[in-house]
C-alpha cells in the first residue's frame, strides 16, 4: 500500500508533503501515546493519532514515519505542519476515529493480499 | 465537510485579528476622487475597476465625503448623473485610522453595513493612506496563518543541516548541544540534528534509529523534568556515545525510575502525549550499555552506548 492510497481508503485530506505520497508503506502504527510510538514502531510506518502536537511529528520523524494521519477530524496547529514540511512528512487528516481508521486499513490489506 | 474545527485553529485566528493592524492588511493603492467630478466620470471608474465605491479627497488628501455605488444609482434615478458630485455626495464619512487592529475593522464593517472603510493616517487626521475590505482583512490573515508554518519550516531546515566542516570536526571533539527544560518549541531537535548527522556518516539505518530514539529520550527527559542540561554526541571507530547532563533535580532511586511505567510526569506532560514512564526503559532497551548516575544535589548523569558494528537484533 502507498501513501496515496490512504486517502481513498480512509477518504483523507492532504494537509501538506503532497510531492511525497507514492512511497510504499512498510507498516503501521496507532497510539496517542509517543512513548509507545518510541518503544515499538519500526522503520517506513505511517503513524495514526490523535495527537496533532508539534512533538507528534518530531517524534514520527525521529522514529522514522514517512507519513502521519491525524484521526477524528484532529487539524494539527501551523507549527506541526512547518515542521512535517521541513522533513518532508505527509500530514493525512480524516473523520474516522481511531478503531474505525485501522480496521479500514487492515480490510484493504487483505484485499491487497488476495488479489496478489 | 467536518465541522469539527480544532480549538487551537479558532484560538489562532482570533488572537490575530486583535495582532493584525489595520495598516498590515488594508491596501495602499487608493481609487479616489476629487469634488469636482460628475456622477458618470464615477461610475465609469467603478464599473472599470469593480468596485462599489470611492472617497472623494481635497487636495492634501483628506477625505471630504464619499459616493458609493448606490449614490451612482441615485443620480440615474433623478437625473442628475451628469451633474457635479459636490451638493449630493454623503460627507458623514466613516474612517478607520491604520495603526487600530483589524478587529475593529471588522466591527465597523459589521455595525455600518458597509463593504470598505478608507484608512485615515490617525485616529486624529482626515488623511487618507489606504483602503480596507473584508476581503483584504482575509487575505491578511491567511497569508499570516501560511507563514507560521513557514517560519517553522525554514528555522527547522537551517537547524539541521550539517555542514562538512560538523562531520569532519565530529571526530577531533564531540558534540555538544544545549537543552533548556521547558523548552517545548525546540524539545527533540537535537535527536534531529543527531539523526541527519549519522545519516551522512552511511551507518545502516536501523542503528541510526536507535541513536536517534535514545538521543530523543535522553533529551525529552532534560526537558520535560530538569532545570535543563546538556546532550554531548561522541563518535568512535565502532560505538557512539550519547551523554547527558542535566543540573537537577536529580532522580531520588534510579532503580525505580528504570522500571516501565513509573513516572513521575504532570498531567501537562501526559497531555503532550509523554509520562508514560517509558523514558528511561526505553533508552535501556535500544542503547547496548547504559549507565546513570543521579545525586539530588547536582543532577543527573546519562551515559548510552550504541555499537555502530554489526549489531544484535534489538531486544
Amino acid at each position: 500500500m502507498k501513501i496515496s492510497d490512504l486517502t481513498r481508503v480512509l477518504d483523507a485530506e492532504v494537509l501538506c508533503g503532497e510531492d511525497f505520497l507514492e512511497q510504499e508503506v512498510a507498516d503501521f502504527g496507532a497510539s496517542d501515546l509517543l512513548s509507545d510510538i518510541l518503544a515499538y514502531s519500526k522503520d517506513e510506518y505511517v503513524l495514526l493519532t490523535g495527537l496533532t502536537s508539534s512533538q507528534a511529528v518530531r517524534t514520527a520523524e525521529i522514529t522514522g514515519a514517512i507519513a502521519i494521519v491525524f484521526v477524528r477530524g484532529k487539524l494539527p496547529p501551523q507549527e506541526a505542519i512547518g515542521l512535517a514540511k521541513s522533513h518532508h512528512i505527509p500530514l493525512l487528516k480524516t473523520d474516522n476515529l481511531m478503531f474505525a481508521s485501522c480496521k479500514k486499513i487492515v480490510e484493504e490489506l487483505i484485499k491487497e493480499e488476495k488479489n496478489k | 465537510m467536518s465541522a469539527n474545527y480544532s480549538k487551537e485553529k479558532l484560538t489562532l485566528v482570533n488572537e490575530l485579528i486583535y495582532q493584525i493592524k489595520v495598516k498590515e492588511a488594508m491596501s495602499k493603492k487608493v481609487i479616489f476622487f476629487k469634488e469636482n467630478t460628475t456622477f458618470r466620470e464615477i461610475q465609469l471608474k467603478l464599473k472599470e475597476k469593480k468596485i462599489s465605491g470611492v472617497p472623494i479627497l481635497n487636495n492634501v488628501k483628506n477625505i471630504i465625503g464619499i459616493v458609493s455605488i448606490d449614490d451612482v444609482i441615485t443620480a440615474f434615478d433623478k437625473g442628475y448623473v451628469d451633474n457635479k458630485i459636490t451638493d449630493y455626495m454623503s460627507r458623514d464619512v466613516i474612517t478607520i485610522p491604520q495603526n487600530i487592529s483589524v478587529v475593529s475593522a471588522i466591527h465597523k464593517l459589521e455595525r455600518f453595513g458597509v463593504g470598505r472603510l478608507p484608512v485615515t493616517e490617525s485616529s486624529d487626521s482626515k488623511r487618507i493612506v489606504g483602503v480596507i475590505t473584508l476581503s483584504d482583512i482575509l487575505n491578511r490573515l491567511l497569508v499570516v496563518v501560511q507563514s507560521i508554518a513557514e517560519k517553522v519550516e525554514d528555522k527547522e531546515i537551517k537547524n539541521t543541516q550539517i555542514s562538512h566542516d560538523l562531520i569532519k570536526s565530529i571526530s577531533k571533539k564531540p558534540l555538544r548541544f544545549e537543552v533548556r527544560g521547558d523548552d517545548f518549541d525546540n524539545a527533540g531537535r537535537v535527536a534531529s540534528i543527531t539523526k541527519k548527522y549519522f545519516q551522512n556518516l552511511g551507518i545502516s539505518k536501523d542503528i541510526i534509529r536507535r541513536i536517534a530514539i535514545v538521543c530523543y529520550e535522553a533529551e525529552m527527559n532534560i526537558c520535560l523534568h530538569s532545570l535543563g542540561g546538556s546532550i554531548t554526541i561522541q563518535v568512535n571507530d565502532n560505538n557512539a556515545v550519547i551523554y547527558a547532563h542535566d543540573k537537577g533535580p536529580g532522580i531520588p532511586d534510579v532503580e525505580l525510575a528504570l522500571k516501565p511505567g513509573f513516572t513521575t510526569a504532570s498531567e501537562k506532560i501526559r497531555a503532550l502525549g509523554f509520562g508514560a514512564g517509558m523514558g528511561l526503559p526505553n533508552i535501556k532497551h535500544y542503547a547496548d550499555k547504559l549507565e546513570i548516575k543521579s545525586s539530588l544535589k547536582t543532577g543527573t548523569e546519562l551515559k548510552a552506548i550504541i555499537n555502530l558494528g554489526v549489531k544484535n537484533e534489538i531486544k
